[in-house]
């Protein structure tokens, strides 16, 4: 571990107050190819989505957090714990990979019995209960050869939940889940999220991650790009412009030549009662537009952002 | 349908690891890359059956080239890069790694495992060969020399899975270029090698003649014990290496 601890929440969005994973400077590796460089963050009970283009680091980060991979420099804390030397972290850290591959041959009920035996969990019926989670009791005696990617994810997911973890790793859990069984997942995390375990939830897709993270860590060729929650990296990102959809009652034309004239506004297009304002200070926005409108007399019917969604945000950190 | 168990019943994880070991690790295209060796170790004991010689001393000399040079370290490779290396690809390691069990114990789990699938395998097809071949007064030193060399084996190629990320074109490159080349010129390379000293244990068990034998290596039991002990520095390497392993997973 570093000599210094990392600085406190209020002061870098990256760190959380009640810390339960903390990356310090860690830089990983492979060969010529760096795959994370000088990331520092934390992650504390709630969900947390980590996002990022493929080559991001990612994944690399999840394994170093769950101790598959060493880091070359810095260090990784779960727990208080070293998960490369202290094999007790394995306790309370689950982690659902990305790969499909599950145990050749095995079946759901097996899978989870073996991880039960593995962690000399004596509580009865814990196999059950994980596989009735992710509604996988039907198939439980089916070997898991034969599953789709969403299910043989659900089974890992399952397997997870049989150590009642309390920092749970998982790494594009929702790929291949039907449309009910996503909505099932997300929902089965944000609830263990708000038992006070750590989620940490990578995804490709990104509107899901907005439902179901509190907060949002961004990587971007292997560097930290962002955290926060996602409104909160988009606010901070002043230099970014954004665009902001209006709705009028009337004929858009009078209110785009009027909001042409505040600093505010960088440019409007407007067709018929459909005004689209490109901004740099959406907050000022949102103060002058009201008033224009008022002082014209036009009412407003409908005022949104077109591009405040994680993947416009994901788009411009990118860039 | 499988029985739900409950915490009383709770498995020791050592004995979780060598069944889980024995129930996933040998699947279907594996199994025909066991069978293939095995039925060929069947066959060598026929060809010899066909030969005018003593069929004892056919046996010896087949055994000795064909059933612990050939056939037992192709069988073992299959079966030790499915123990570990190949799981350590595939990605689904994580559910043994990820868990308090000690490294030792993951490692004993894996090796009993192994062991049991490849010395069952090979006794079969040893002793079925020693019986074709006419000669059944060596079904029992075959046999012995197998589960101790199988063992052997299994321990160095999941030390191989633990040290090496390509861990079947590196056992590969152990029984062809390490025993068989390096093995056959340098007598302390086969003081390493479980197929010399397989051979060397058969040979003394037998009673077969010692012309057989590589010279420079131990003899019958003595054999055994170098087997034991390179049996378990393997097993020492393995657990050593084992928590230093990247494991990458099949996405990376």
């Amino acid at each position: 571990m570093s000599s210094l601890p990392p600085p406190p929440a209020r002061l870098d969005p990256a760190f959380v107050d009640d810390a339960t994973v903390i990356a310090d400077s860690v830089s990983v590796w492979f060969g010529q190819k760096v795959a994370i460089s000088e990331l520092s963050c934390s992650f504390g009970p709630g969900v947390t989505g980590l996002l990022g283009p493929n080559g991001a680091g990612k994944t690399t980060l999840m394994r170093g957090i769950t101790g598959l991979l060493s880091v070359n420099q810095g260090s990784v804390a779960v727990n208080g714990l070293d998960p490369r030397r202290d094999r007790r972290v394995y306790d309370g850290l689950a982690l659902v990979p990305e790969d499909e591959a599950v145990p050749l041959g095995l079946t759901p009920r097996q899978l989870c019995a073996y991880v039960a035996d593995l962690h000399r969990i004596a509580e009865p019926h814990v196999v059950e209960r994980a596989l009735d989670t992710v509604e996988l009791l039907a198939v439980a005696d089916r070997s898991m050869d034969g599953f789709s990617k969403g299910m043989r994810q659900r089974s890992k997911v399952a397997a997870a939940l049989v150590k009642d973890p309390a920092v749970l790793v998982l790494d594009e859990p929702l790929n291949g889940a039907d449309p009910i069984q996503r909505l099932h997942l997300i929902d089965l995390f944000q609830r263990l999220g708000d038992e006070g375990r750590t989620i940490i939830v990578s995804s490709h897709v990104l509107h899901e991650v907005e439902s179901m993270a509190d907060r949002v860590i961004v990587m971007v060729r292997g560097r930290l790009a962002a955290a926060g929650s996602h409104r909160a990296i988009r606010n901070a990102m002043d230099d970014v412009p954004r665009q902001v959809l209006v709705k009028t009652e009337a004929d858009g034309r009078r209110l785009g030549a009027a909001l042409l004239k505040i600093d505010a506004v960088r440019g409007v297009t407007v067709q018929d009662e459909h005004i689209v304002i490109s901004t740099m200070r959406a907050r000022d926005l949102s103060v002058a537009l009201p008033r224009a409108a008022r002082d014209l007399g036009i009412r407003l019917t409908e005022v949104r952002p077109l591009d405040d969604s994680l993947e416009s945000l994901f788009r411009e950190l990118v860039r | 349908m499988t029985a739900v168990r409950t915490g009383s019943a709770r498995r020791h994880p050592i004995l979780a690891i060598a069944a889980y070991t024995l129930r996933t690790c040998i699947p279907g295209r594996r199994r025909i890359g066991i069978l293939i060796p095995c039925v060929v170790a069947v066959l060598f004991g026929l060809l010899v059956r066909g030969l005018d010689d003593t069929a004892s001393r056919d046996f010896a000399h087949n055994a000795v080239e064909s059933l612990f040079g050939l056939v037992m370290p192709v069988t073992c490779l299959v079966i030790g890069d499915a123990v570990l290396g190949a799981e350590v690809r595939r990605g689904s390691f994580t559910f043994t790694w990820m868990s308090p069990v000690p490294t030792w114990q993951i490692v004993v789990g894996r090796f009993v495992g192994g062991s049991v699938v490849a010395a069952a395998s090979l006794v079969l097809a040893f002793g079925l060969s020693a019986l074709v071949a006419g000669t059944p007064e060596s079904v029992g030193p075959v046999a012995v020399a197998a589960v101790f060399g199988a063992m052997a084996y299994i321990a160095i190629f999941m030390a191989v899975g633990c040290i090496a990320q390509r861990a079947a074109v590196w056992s590969l490159a152990f029984v062809f270029l390490v025993e068989r080349l390096l093995g056959s010129a340098l007598s302390g390379v086969a003081q390493l090698s479980p197929s010399w000293e397989a051979r060397a244990a058969f040979v003394g068990l037998a009673d077969a003649p010692r012309v057989l034998e590589r010279g420079g290596i131990p003899h019958g039991g003595a054999a055994l014990v170098r087997l034991v002990v390179i049996t378990l520095v393997a097993l020492l390497v393995a657990q050593r290496r084992l928590p230093r392993m990247r494991m990458a997973g099949s996405a990376d």
